[in-house]
């Protein structure tokens, strides 16, 4: 026998019952100051009624005391639960499978508990409602695939483990699935084939957990498939779930702020059928959990609605970083912050050697690739030097050579190889000075494909010779160096004009290539080449007005900084970054490193003993069980560090962020109708008829009221 | 006999002075009614009475003798042989005027000692006043004269309430200053710090004096219609109680009728002549009961 309360909240209602006493210590009457002769009959009365004058003081104390506290807990609704064995017997032995839901809204906080704690106290009491002649089992429906559950069998034991040895998840729950597996345990449980069938599901009945297009679950019997009785418990007591909640995050580069500008957009919804109203909003950036605070904004979100707002940010180094975006926390925690890793662009320091330097600036072959590599938002950093000073120039100062229009490189060729072949990147424009059998002979072995002869598809300065001059025809924008020119984004490539070019030799076979651009005849254009740890790009036609008019078109300017960005390394391929909780993330150590833990949120690691993978190859798969920013450590030359590169986001479900209920029709519908099953308050099943307390606690209330009156009179 | 409205203490507290209040209360009751029972000094002959043994002899009538043969004595009729004291209790306690009372109890008791002493006066009776607070603070001794009504209303008037109630001090000044038989009549409260007082003024009563002791009390003294807190002070000390009057009514009014009853029956033990005066009662209600009184006893 037990006592719940259908509005525990009303509970502080409780808290009247202390008026008395304030008023009797606060707000007592001041005496008023009344001349008396008969003074000593009133010591003499005082004296011989001082004992029953206290005793009716302390009735009416208490009386005025119990009768606000009756009050107050009948507004409450208290309930005494009947005994469990009679119940038990009044609605008949059956074959019970409870179902506890333990997906990550089922961390939302009512009333100072989560509903998890509830809905697993409602599953241990309905457990314990059960007769010694009802078979039991229990299923944990927490993420992934349905799980399966054991037949249902008489040790209650075994079952009462289950429930409490279960925890939260933070993923997401099909209550569908689980139904039909519990459905199934009952199924295969051979005690349960002669008696009636029940499924109790303690859940918080949020809509996104449970699939009302497939079938409701059924229980084969010998008799054949009958449909269970089905017991919903409401862990959220019929009460709304508001929440307001972080639902998504994306990062784009921003050039107006600058080359490590980013705009940051986040999107906020708000579950609650009230406005949220100016709500603070911080960015943190770094990876570890509490980075400084970069950005502070307010969200004004309207009930049920979803609002962007866009920030602007400019990162002050280059490498992987995170973005954690974050609310106040709510009731629901789990989408009150979300993450992301984001590359933020390295500075390249980039040699232009200028081969035609010119005192007319249009007319110097570096004049337009400086211009382009130098605007504002490009996190290149350009060096230009000519044919004479290049002899005092050391390569190995700079991430990437462009070659333009350079004649010879002389003793500075061996240079250049060793340069490329440990990590460096190289961009060859050609351009008058340029002599195939020279670059053959010195960069024979860079070049991604030997230089063949100049091919003029028009005299420049002729009628007719725009028409005439070739174009671009294909692009690879697969190619993270292109990527920026999907779509109508190529046309900016597209309608430059190219008057004359180098034709290519093939390449050698072994040295692998790849042509990104070509002209309208086939001939390359643009071919990149891995030579060594280092890359390559070759452009066969010149980085000045000379032989095309692509520098003075606006593609040129981006396209040029993401050749240079490419050659340096820090463009790279574009990877996923964040992954949503409980899905299985592979994490490929780079070569030379072996992964030996991964680093949650939570600041726990993770060893390999529960990394799926983690083999002397130093892959491994880590399967996140909680959003936000995860790191990894690698061992390399026998040191452990965590690997910025390697680190990634763990993103909320979305499904689980969606705190909306389902109408308990709905549900009882899809279950059968009413006959069939039906939505319980509490953990007390419906033949377990609670007798309510707060009639009586009324009826006391006006007892006590009587009393007092009486006690005045 | 019924009230008069006109002697309701409402309208005798309107009248300025004490000494209209006297007359006024005076002429309302019924002044016929008084005659003295006294019999001495001849003024006027009344009667002829058969002598017996006890008679003075100096009274016999020798001329009736002669002509009959008998003896009989001559008895006359005489107004100004009594003598009155009029003892007012001027404590602190009988400064007070209740809430539903016209006049306090001093100024209720000073009226109708006035008023008796009026009537008696008009009677050629002699009226005397001891004022009575913590000992005997003024003393009149007791004349029949007209001049004499006003320094008695004037002594009343000037009394103030104060100070504790000593009422065997007027006892002992009484005893001391009336050796003969006299009407004495005490207007208290009886809120006295001696608890056998009344067996003091029985005193009077065994050396022959004519004891009357009108017992003064407030409405509120005898209703008790306090229903709130209240910090009760002391009118003759400085003693002081909180209480809530609803909660203390029921008790005091219990002790207060027990004291009554005491009261009562020590009175009557003692043969005094105890009238229980409400202040809000007209004043003839009180005088015409006890001038009735007097008469039949008289006669």
């Amino acid at each position: 026998m037990s006592l719940g309360f259908l509005h525990p909240l009303l509970l502080w209602g409780l808290a009247a019952a202390a008026l008395p006493l304030l008023v009797h210590l606060f707000f007592r009457r001041r005496p008023r100051p009344t001349p008396f002769p008969a003074l000593d009959f009133l010591f003499q009365a005082r004296r011989e009624n001082q004992r029953r004058l206290r005793l009716r003081k302390l009735l009416l104390f208490l009386a005025r005391t119990f009768l606000l506290a009756a009050v107050a807990l009948a507004i409450a609704r208290p309930e005494l639960l009947r005994p469990q064995e009679a119940a038990a017997a009044a609605r008949g032995p059956a074959a019970t499978a409870i179902v506890l839901d333990a997906s990550a809204s089922m961390t939302y906080r009512l009333g100072g508990r989560s509903l998890f704690e509830r809905a697993r106290q409602d599953a241990l009491q309905a457990l314990a409602s059960l007769g010694n002649d009802e078979p039991a089992t229990a299923l944990v429906c927490g993420g992934g695939e349905a799980p399966r559950a054991e037949p249902a069998g008489f040790d209650k034991a075994a079952v009462r483990r289950v429930l409490e040895e279960a925890e939260p998840t933070a993923l997401h729950a099909d209550m569908s699935g689980c139904a039909a597996a519990a459905a199934r345990a009952l199924s295969e449980s051979a005690s349960a084939s002669m008696l009636s069938q029940r499924l109790v599901l303690a859940t918080d009945l949020t809509a996104s957990a449970w699939r009302l297009d497939a079938a409701a679950p059924l229980v084969q019997t010998p008799r054949g498939a009958v449909r269970p009785e089905v017991t919903l418990l409401d862990a959220a007591r019929g009460e709304p779930l508001p929440d307001l909640g972080v639902a998504d995050l994306s990062v784009e580069p921003d050039p107006a702020a600058g080359p490590r500008g980013f705009r940051v957009t986040v999107a906020v919804a708000n579950r609650g059928r009230a406005a949220a109203e100016d709500v603070p909003l911080q960015l943190r950036t770094g990876l570890a959990p509490a980075g400084p605070v970069a950005l502070r904004a307010f969200v004004t979100v309207p009930p049920g609605g979803v609002v962007k707002k866009q920030l602007s940010l400019t990162l002050p180094a280059g490498g992987t970083t995170g973005l954690t975006v974050s609310l106040p926390g709510d009731a629901l925690e789990y989408d009150d912050a979300r993450a992301l890793v984001v590359d933020v662009p390295r500075e390249v320091r980039a040699l232009l050697v200028d081969g035609a330097a010119s005192p007319v600036k249009h007319r110097d072959a570096a004049f337009f690739a400086e211009a382009a590599l130098a605007s504002p938002a490009s996190p290149v950093r350009p060096t230009v030097v000519d044919g004479e000073s290049l002899s005092r120039t050391r390569f190995a100062d700079h991430d990437v050579v462009l070659l333009l229009n350079v004649r010879s490189l002389g003793p500075k060729a061996e240079e250049l190889r060793t340069f490329v072949e440990k990590g460096g990147g190289l961009f060859v424009a050609m351009g008058d000075q340029v002599d195939p059998d020279t670059y053959a002979e010195q960069l024979g072995g860079l070049l991604p494909r030997p230089l063949h002869v100049v091919k003029t598809a028009a005299e420049k300065g002729q009628p007719g010779a725009a028409e005439r001059a070739a174009r671009f025809a294909t692009l690879d924008q697969a190619h993270p160096a292109l990527s920026l020119f999907a779509g109508a984004a190529a046309e900016g490539i597209t309608g430059a004009r190219t008057y004359r070019y180098m034709l290519l030799r093939p390449a050698r076979k072994g040295e692998g290539d790849q042509v990104l651009m070509a002209f309208d005849d086939g001939s390359p254009a643009l071919v990149a080449a891995r030579r060594g740890a280092g890359r390559v790009l070759l452009y066969t036609s010149t980085a000045d007005r000379e032989w095309s008019d692509w520098p003075i078109r606006t593609s040129f300017l981006p396209a040029l900084q993401r050749f240079v960005s490419w050659l340096a390394g820090s463009l790279e391929e574009r990877r996923t970054t964040s992954v949503p909780v409980g899905v299985p993330r592979a994490l490929g150590a780079p070569e030379g490193k072996k992964v030996v833990a991964v680093v949650g949120p939570d600041g726990k690691e993770r060893r390999p003993g529960s990394l799926a993978g983690a083999g002397p190859g130093g892959a491994a798969e880590v399967t996140p069980d909680r959003p936000g920013l995860w790191q990894v450590k690698v061992a390399e030359g026998g040191q452990e560090r965590l690997d910025p590169s390697l680190a990634f986001a763990a993103v909320p479900d979305a499904r689980e962020a969606d705190t909306s209920r389902l109408e308990p029709s709905e549900l009882t519908a899809w279950f059968g109708g009413q006959g069939h099953a039906h939505v319980a308050a509490d953990a007390a099943p419906r033949s377990e008829r609670p007798t309510p307390l707060w009639s009586l606690l009324l009826l006391a209330a006006v007892v006590l009221f009587l009393a007092e009156g009486l006690l005045l009179a | 006999m019924t009230a008069t409205p006109l002697l309701s203490p409402e309208l005798v507290a309107r009248l300025a002075t004490l000494k209209l209040r006297a007359r006024a209360v005076a002429e309302g009751v019924l002044t016929g009614l008084h005659r003295s029972p006294h019999h001495g000094q001849s003024i006027e002959f009344a009667e002829h009475k058969e002598y017996a043994p006890g008679d003075e002899v100096r009274h016999i009538d020798w001329k009736a003798w002669g002509k009959t043969d008998k003896y009989y004595v001559k008895r006359y009729e005489q107004e100004t042989n009594l003598r009155a004291w009029m003892v007012v209790d001027a404590s602190g306690s009988m400064g007070y005027r209740g809430p539903g009372a016209a006049l306090s109890k001093l100024e209720y008791g000073s009226t109708l000692a006035a008023a008796l002493a009026y009537l008696l006066v008009r009677q050629q009776d002699a009226a005397g006043l001891v004022a009575v607070g913590p000992g005997v603070v003024r003393s009149v001794a007791p004349r029949a004269a007209a001049s004499h009504l006003g320094a008695l209303v004037d002594t009343l008037e000037a009394l103030r309430p104060e100070g504790a109630t000593r009422l065997s001090a007027a006892v002992d000044h009484v005893v001391e200053v009336a050796p003969r038989r006299a009407q004495v009549l005490f207007f208290t409260d009886l809120f006295d710090a001696d608890p056998e007082i009344l067996r003091r003024v029985a005193q009077l009563r065994r050396r022959k004096h004519e004891v009357t002791l009108f017992h003064l009390l407030d409405p509120a003294e005898l209703d008790f219609p306090f229903e709130d807190p209240a910090l009760f002070l002391s009118l003759e000390d400085d003693r002081q109680l909180e209480a809530h009057g609803r909660e203390v009514k029921k008790g005091y009014l219990e002790v207060l009728g027990r004291w009554l009853e005491t009261v009562r029956r020590q009175a009557a033990e003692a043969d005094l002549d105890y009238v229980l005066c409400r202040t809000d009662r007209p004043l003839d209600e009180v005088l015409l009961p006890f001038l009735a009184r007097r008469e039949r006893r008289a006669a």
